[in-house]
């Protein structure tokens, strides 16, 4: 999901004051630290996404939002 | 329609499998990532373990004695432990976890940490999370939101348990651009 279509959902969900913060690349390096990512899949990544963006295949954000008082 | 229920099944399926199938969580590897060495005393070193998440919500909630809190995913308890050591006895924490057996580990930590008397955790789903409307003040997520097929749902939802005012702090991972499509169908891309 991409950060606006976060921050959209947040929206049309009936949140304000949305926040979007604390950037962090996620690389497949970051991936192999979680089981939940097997070997196939670190390969397919590996493969699959040019080397260039080997560092950054995800985006680790922290979102804020306030339901209305 | 019903192809769209059927992926979605097919997608819920394969993010509880992938789950109930491992046996560890990310462990100190992942947690020094995002937790400081002060927060990683207040936790057992159980919920330690099991950490899978990809941020530090707790921190960003800045959470207030007294407070109600739920944490949507809470898997071995980590975040949810924070959470109850911010709002304490007078407070509450809520785990949920769509797995039972995640439901006990988070149980077990939140007992070994103490805070078992204002800390529950329950079994459901985020796209129908069986607590009351306006019930909580504030409500945690940690790199949960993303396994979801119904997001706007699984929104909806926290909105709806939320009080007036309430707080949602989420950590998540969020792709610039298409991900290849070997990786768009991959289950296990899909849940981790």
């Amino acid at each position: 999901m991409a950060e606006r279509v976060f921050a959209g959902k947040l929206e049309r969900a009936g949140f304000v004051d949305v926040w979007v913060g604390g950037h962090r690349p996620f690389g497949i390096d970051e991936a192999c630290l979680y089981p939940l990512f097997t070997s196939e899949t670190i390969q397919v990544m590996r493969r699959a996404i040019p080397p260039d963006r080997h560092h950054r295949v995800a985006i680790g954000v922290m979102v804020k939002a306030r339901k209305p008082g | 329609m019903a192809r769209d229920l059927m992926f979605q099944e097919e997608l819920k399926q394969a993010v509880r499998q992938a789950y109930a199938g491992i046996s560890t969580g990310g462990g100190d590897s992942v947690a020094r990532r995002f937790y400081s060495d002060q927060e990683l005393t207040q936790v057992p070193a159980g919920a330690v373990e099991w950490a899978l998440g990809v941020g530090n919500p707790v921190r960003y909630a800045f959470l207030q004695p007294g407070e109600a809190a739920l944490d949507v995913g809470s898997g071995g308890g980590i975040d949810t432990i924070l959470a109850a050591r911010r709002v304490g006895p007078e407070g509450r924490a809520v785990g949920l976890d769509v797995l039972e057996e995640m439901c006990e580990r988070g149980r077990r930590h939140a007992a070994e940490a103490g805070v078992e008397g204002w800390t529950r955790f329950v079994r459901g789903e985020m796209e129908s999370i069986p607590l009351p409307d306006g019930s909580v003040d504030v409500v945690v997520s940690n790199g949960v939101l993303n396994l979801s097929a119904r997001k706007s749902r699984a929104l909806a939802e926290i909105h709806r348990v939320l009080g007036p005012g309430g707080r949602v702090c989420m950590a998540d991972l969020t792709v610039e651009g298409e991900l290849p499509p070997e990786l768009a169908n991959d289950q296990s891309a899909w849940a981790g």
